[in-house]
């Protein structure tokens, strides 16, 4: 326990 | 154990020339792009991912879980090898399904199903789960190579980790998923050779299948020869109740995606296919083969049982098949066994290996760290990735050597827990991301609850795996309906998009009239006016995209076959009464599928490989966060 969910948060870039 | 000759070592260099040097010889090909170092350029027919998905399902601790089962319980331990059979109804809807999303990983079709930030921390949970996921079970199957190598060489436990791996690491770096499933073919008919020759050698060693049952009745304990031997209905090593949950779980589980670790895996197969109906039919015949595998399987163990009734230590009976390859068979082909011990030991390792790499370069790579990377650039981070994940497993596999069996025992709770979300999330319009990404934490609580912290502190029993299952998904539901209810649907152009391109199976029905309403698909004919043949031979595009009586016969038939085919193996190889008509029952019953579904899947993927190149397009958009050009 993939909190890979840290670094699309941060990504998460109005697409 | 092994008695090495020269001509044994001379065969077995043979064969990992031949499955190495001809996996190597795609480098050419996958060095092209993502899409070649990944999925083959999803271009393959079903008879590559079949043979890949056999092959990555059978690894060096295979053999021995499976005699460990089958001495245990006699041929009612096939049933705890039946947990494959998700793919006799996942091949027909999960697989159409997730091969017209189009999706690299189950990581990106959580963005396809999902929209917003809550879908976007899905993808990177999964992807972050999955390439850690990926380096465990490479460590785990490292780990029993080692045994096996230290088993018959000697060797230290290290070298039978290293070295098949590094050697399997040279052609996966080199040329991808062309070089895995190239290699997974031809490591797959070895495998198979093996597994045929070694069962029937240990058979005709008991004195042949009347020998093998006499030795057994004459123990008293010809119950070992009854697949529906029950020890009651809730009590006892085999009562009826764990039996049906392994069939919920495994059966019903086809609806869903992840509803097995493996379906990560077989994902990347669904995806390479070049149809959706070469999905369905790569995904039904490895896992049909991998059922007819155990059969044989059962039928050596049995006779090597008959021989050998008395070994009361699992580690030693679980060593059962590679005793009777390495005791019996004549000099030569003892380097033979070793070939195909060596193929079914790279062919998993290959496939973990480039899933990984898939995970992190597609999910982390690309998505978050260079969205405008260049195909050459992705390649080449491919090819990083799969070295670092090699690496990584090495020292796994030697942290977690004598602790595997538990950790295995976690992967079961991680598949358990999530289980019904995982189906949910395909068959329920109204299921959101927040809802599946709850039901994901809940696990983790929930299984700290039910597996250590109430049963220490005696509110609760140590319950037995299957009690546990419904256990966890019960308190899980708790957690995520509510969450789910409580939060907004997903955006309805989200869901439109996504049901459009994917048509999926169950409750869509808001999407569905909305679909129809936009024009964005064609009103079905009412119910009552319709008159249909009994099971319709041709199919108009929109025809095929319903889901209709010929999918259901297909559903309700493939878990039968694929039961009787497993059972009907071993009893036909004791020439057990009721072995040939199972066998019969299972072709004759194949056929019936065949012919009632195949025209309706070459409709389904003429007229979506139509669209294909468009979808892939948009998907490509997607990925690195650019506005789509239109629908």
């Amino acid at each position: 326990y993939s909190f890979g969910l840290g670094l699309a948060w941060w990504s998460w870039h109005g697409p | 154990m092994a008695n090495f000759t020269i001509l044994d070592v001379l065969w077995a260099v043979a064969f990992l020339l031949l499955m190495v040097g001809g996996a190597f010889f795609f480098y050419r090909l996958a060095r092209r792009s993502e899409s070649d170092f990944f999925l083959a350029g999803r271009g393959l027919p079903w008879w590559l991912p079949a043979s890949s998905v056999f092959s990555t399902h059978t690894a060096t601790d295979t053999p021995m879980w499976v005699t460990g089962v089958i001495y245990a319980n006699g041929l009612r331990g096939l049933w705890y090898t039946f947990f494959t059979a998700w793919t006799a109804i996942g091949a027909f809807v999960s697989a159409r399904i997730f091969r017209r999303s189009l999706a690299y990983t189950q990581a990106e079709w959580q963005t396809q199903r999902f929209g917003g930030l809550g879908a976007e921390m899905l993808r990177g949970w999964m992807a972050g789960w999955q390439v850690f996921m990926n380096m465990f079970i490479l460590g785990w199957v490292g780990i029993a190579m080692g045994k096996v190598c230290a088993l018959a060489f000697g060797w230290p436990i290290w070298v039978g980790l290293v070295l098949p791996s590094a050697i399997t690491a040279f052609y996966t770096l080199a040329a991808g998923y062309w070089g895995v499933v190239m290699g997974d073919f031809l490591q797959g008919i070895v495998a198979i050779f093996a597994i045929v020759l070694v069962s029937l050698v240990g058979v005709s060693a008991a004195g042949g299948p009347i020998g093998v049952t006499e030795r057994i009745v004459a123990i008293g304990e010809q119950w070992r020869l009854d697949a529906f031997a029950f020890t009651g209905w809730v009590d006892g090593d085999f009562p009826v109740v764990w039996w049906l949950t392994m069939l919920v779980i495994s059966v019903i589980g086809g609806f869903g995606m992840g509803t097995s670790i493996d379906w990560y895996v077989e994902a990347q197969r669904i995806q390479s296919a070049k149809t959706v109906r070469d999905a369905t039919y790569g995904l039904w015949a490895g896992g049909a083969v991998t059922l007819i595998r155990n059969g044989f399987w059962a039928a050596g163990i049995l006779a090597f049982f008959s021989m050998l009734p008395n070994i009361a230590d699992a580690a030693d009976y679980e060593l059962g098949w590679f005793r009777l390859g390495f005791e019996l068979l004549p000099t030569g082909l003892i380097g033979v066994f070793f070939g195909a011990i060596l193929a079914i030991h790279l062919s998993t390792i290959s496939s973990h290996l480039n899933l990984g790499a898939l995970y992190f370069t597609r999910d982390i790579y690309q998505r978050y760290l260079k969205p405008e990377a260049s195909e050459r650039r992705l390649v080449w981070v491919g090819r990083v990735s799969t070295f670092v994940l090699l690496i990584g497993s090495f020292f796994y596999g030697l942290m977690m050597e004598e602790i595997t069996r538990w950790l295995i025992f976690a992967l079961w709770l991680m598949m358990a827990g999530i289980w019904l979300p995982n189906i949910l999330q395909v068959v329920w319009w109204r299921f959101n991301a927040w809802g599946y990404l709850a039901g994901w934490m809940a696990n983790l609580g929930v299984s700290w609850l039910v597996v250590w912290v109430l049963p220490a502190f005696g509110v609760l029993p140590k319950l037995p795996d299957h009690l546990q299952f419904w256990l966890l998904l019960a308190l899980g539901a708790v957690v995520f309906v509510p969450v789910t209810l409580f939060t907004k649907p997903e955006k309805m152009d989200q869901l439109l998009r996504y049901y459009v391109m994917t048509r999926p199976i169950g409750w869509w029905g808001p999407v569905h009239r909305e679909a129809v309403r936009r024009g964005l698909i064609e009103k079905t004919a009412a119910k009552s006016t319709e008159s249909r043949p009994v099971i319709r031979r041709t199919w108009t595009p929109q025809q095929a995209d319903e889901w209709t009586r010929e999918d259901w016969i297909a559903v309700i038939l493939s878990p039968l076959v694929f039961a009787a085919l497993m059972i009907g193996v071993t009893k036909l190889l004791l020439l057990q009464p009721g072995g040939l008509w199972l066998v019969l029952g299972a072709v004759l019953g194949t056929g019936v599928i065949y012919w009632v579904i195949d025209p309706k899947l070459r409709a389904v993927s003429g007229e979506y490989e139509a669209q294909q190149a468009r979808y892939v397009e948009q998907l490509e958009q997607r990925v690195r966060w650019q506005k789509e050009g239109g629908r």
